[in-house]
């Protein structure tokens, strides 16, 4: 469960900084020049509320206190690892989040 | 234009100075503070004659009970430390805690066991404070840092223009470029860690680094204030002293059954939780005034809850003191030591401050480096002080890396009789940071990266092979955690050690990439 939890909440605090990411012209050309630019505006609203989703996750994992320290602590690690995905790995960049949230039921049956 | 420096330009000078100057202490700090996440994991894989045998609390402390009737019956005080899910070590003392020696017992059979000595996990955590020095020394020159740490920290992002522009970028394989690169992104994405972790590094100590309020309201008593702000810790040490203190006036007491020991694990459990204990202790065992102790594992809260313990009555299992709630004062200090200790919030919080404290290692890592990279392109006069500072910066990254794995191998390749063992390890410790010291000094300064890093790499890659060969026994969970975990940074200084050898062509590529790279930024 709590396994399950945590691969959840990493998932939404990556895709919310996917998604902050993307709001930037200069990744938005990286990574997305293909689709219609008027979704570009939707991204950051999108990733502050993917980051919020992830606090109410991390606040099913630890108590409160704890909840906070753990958050900001795995929104920087996903920023840190997307920031190392971009250059090398701009698709697996995009699609690590799926792969998250497909994982997360994993964990609930084991 | 005046001719006095910009706000930028003295900040850079700052940055730059406070960064180089205290970078290679800084470094060594965090990167065993990292080591340190884990110190007990560490001394269990350093300790191979132990065995996980998966009992619980309860049954555990029938074994200690049993084993302290048989051999402890007349001491003053009884003290066990209970198996846990970070150290599954069952260990009983006599008499006063801090000198009683500590035995060893099996879990399961109860039979004594003499486990190799080792400097342990413990050693890293001792160096991350205190760099092997006089403590208080030691702990006056890690607090320098840590300030000088602040100070680069804060000059960081005063002279960081493009902090959101620049929030997700890295460019890799152009030099500099992609060394300021990393040094901005793991220093701007990973900010509040860096802050916090060093702001409540300080704040541990707050005694010692500010002791002008305490000298000018307790005439510098220490312990005057430390019975103001903890009113009940006086009582707790008088009614020790008055009951386990003196065991030779106390002798005549009359003898009683106590409940057996099991009994308190669950009261104990009921108040902090399941899994949550550490140890307990028995005053005057045997006796009508016995007094069980319960403590805490430090993990339940935020607060540093050190020291803390739920007393009973041993015969009627009578609750005689509940730890009361911490004061104001007191508790913004704790929650800051805790957020610091890490020992709250499992595993997955452990992993979390590893990681985040491996990238801060790698942090002041890359801006010793970016020195180097900046300077080298900039004039050949300076050539003798960069000399020194390329060899310095290998000897303090690549050296001590070298040295924390040559610790571990020490651990398993000395016999386990040797005399004074602990002392050999740390020989094995400062001699291969001693021998990687010499050699930065004498190699070009690629050449010695290559190798320290391929050396580093080797030998973590290793460690789960040394693991099979030396322990008497399958790896249990924690030992195969740390098998993995160093085979995962084994991966990474290979992965390094692999771009520094390519690296000339990287810097052709880049050369030729060069007139593109600039059309790109002016774009």
């Amino acid at each position: 469960m709590n396994a399950s939890l945590l691969c959840l909440a990493l998932s939404s605090s990556y895709a919310g900084m996917l998604a902050l990411c993307l709001g930037t012209e200069r990744h938005w050309k990286q990574l997305a020049a293909a689709a219609p630019l008027s979704l570009r505006a939707w991204c950051r609203p999108l990733g502050v509320l993917l980051l919020l989703l992830a606090l109410l996750l991390s606040l099913q994992i630890w108590p409160a206190s704890m909840a906070l320290v753990g958050w900001l602590g795995m929104l920087s690690l996903c920023g840190l690892v997307l920031l190392l995905l971009l250059p090398y790995a701009p698709r697996l960049a995009l699609g690590l989040p799926l792969l998250g949230v497909l994982l997360a039921p994993v964990f609930m049956l084991g | 234009m005046s001719r006095q420096p910009s706000l930028t330009q003295s900040m850079s000078a700052l940055h730059t100075w406070a960064g180089l100057v205290l970078g290679w202490l800084l470094f060594a700090i965090f990167l065993t503070g990292t080591l340190a996440v884990f110190d007990r994991e560490l001394t269990w894989w350093m300790q191979p004659e132990l065995q996980d045998r998966q009992v619980d609390q309860a049954s555990a402390v029938q074994v200690a009970q049993r084993w302290l009737a048989a051999n402890q019956r007349d001491a003053s005080a009884w003290n066990i430390g209970l198996p846990t899910a970070r150290d599954p070590s069952l260990s009983v003392s006599a008499g006063e805690q801090r000198r009683g020696q500590r035995t060893l017992i099996d879990a399961e059979s109860g039979e004594q066991i003499t486990p190799r000595e080792t400097a342990g996990g413990s050693f890293f955590f001792r160096f991350h404070y205190t760099l092997h020095m006089p403590r208080f020394l030691g702990i006056w020159v890690v607090g320098f840092a840590a300030m000088a740490m602040l100070v680069a920290i804060i000059s960081g992002i005063i002279i960081h223009k493009k902090i959101f522009k620049d929030f997700f970028t890295f460019r890799p394989v152009k030099g500099q470029r992609s060394w300021l690169d990393g040094h901005n992104a793991s220093a701007v994405l990973l900010l509040p860690f860096h802050l916090m972790i060093t702001y409540t590094g300080l704040v541990i100590f707050f005694l010692i680094y500010m002791p002008a309020a305490t000298d000018a309201l307790y005439g510098g008593d220490r312990d005057a204030l430390l019975r103001e702000l903890r009113p009940d810790a006086q009582q707790q040490q008088g009614a020790r002293r008055g009951e386990g203190g003196r065991p030779s006036r106390e002798v005549q007491t009359a003898s009683a059954a106590m409940l057996p020991l099991d009994h308190f694990i669950t009261l104990g459990e009921a108040h902090y939780g399941a899994g949550m204990l550490s140890s307990l202790s028995v005053a005057q065992p045997g006796r009508v005034n016995a007094r069980v102790e319960v403590r805490p594992l430090l993990g339940s809260r935020l607060e540093l809850t050190k020291g803390e313990a739920l007393a009973f009555n041993a015969i009627t299992g009578e609750l005689l003191r509940a730890p009361p709630p911490t004061r104001t004062s007191l508790l913004v200090q704790k929650v800051m030591a805790g957020l610091h200790f890490a020992q709250f919030g499992g595993y997955p919080m452990r992993w979390l401050y590893f990681i985040c404290g491996l990238v801060s290692s790698a942090m002041i890592a890359s801006g010793l480096v970016l020195y180097t990279v900046k300077r080298r392109r900039q004039s050949a006069a300076q050539g003798v002080w960069l000399r020194q500072v390329e060899w310095l910066n290998l000897a303090c990254v690549g050296g001590l890396m070298l040295a924390c794995v040559a610790l571990l191998w020490a651990n398993r390749l000395l016999p386990a009789d040797l005399a004074e063992r602990e002392g050999w390890e740390l020989r094995v410790f400062f001699g291969a940071w001693l021998a990687a010291l010499l050699h930065a000094r004498l190699r070009a300064p690629l050449r010695g990266w290559l190798e320290q890093l391929a050396a580093s790499a080797v030998l973590l890659l290793g460690l789960p092979l040394l693991d099979l060969l030396t322990a008497l026994a399958v790896p249990d969970r924690i030992r195969l955690g740390v098998d993995l975990t160093g085979l995962g940074l084994g991966a990474l200084l290979a992965l390094a050690a692999w771009k520094v050898s390519t690296r000339p062509t990287a810097t052709v590529r880049a050369a030729r990439r060069a007139p593109a790279a600039m059309a790109e930024v002016q774009s």
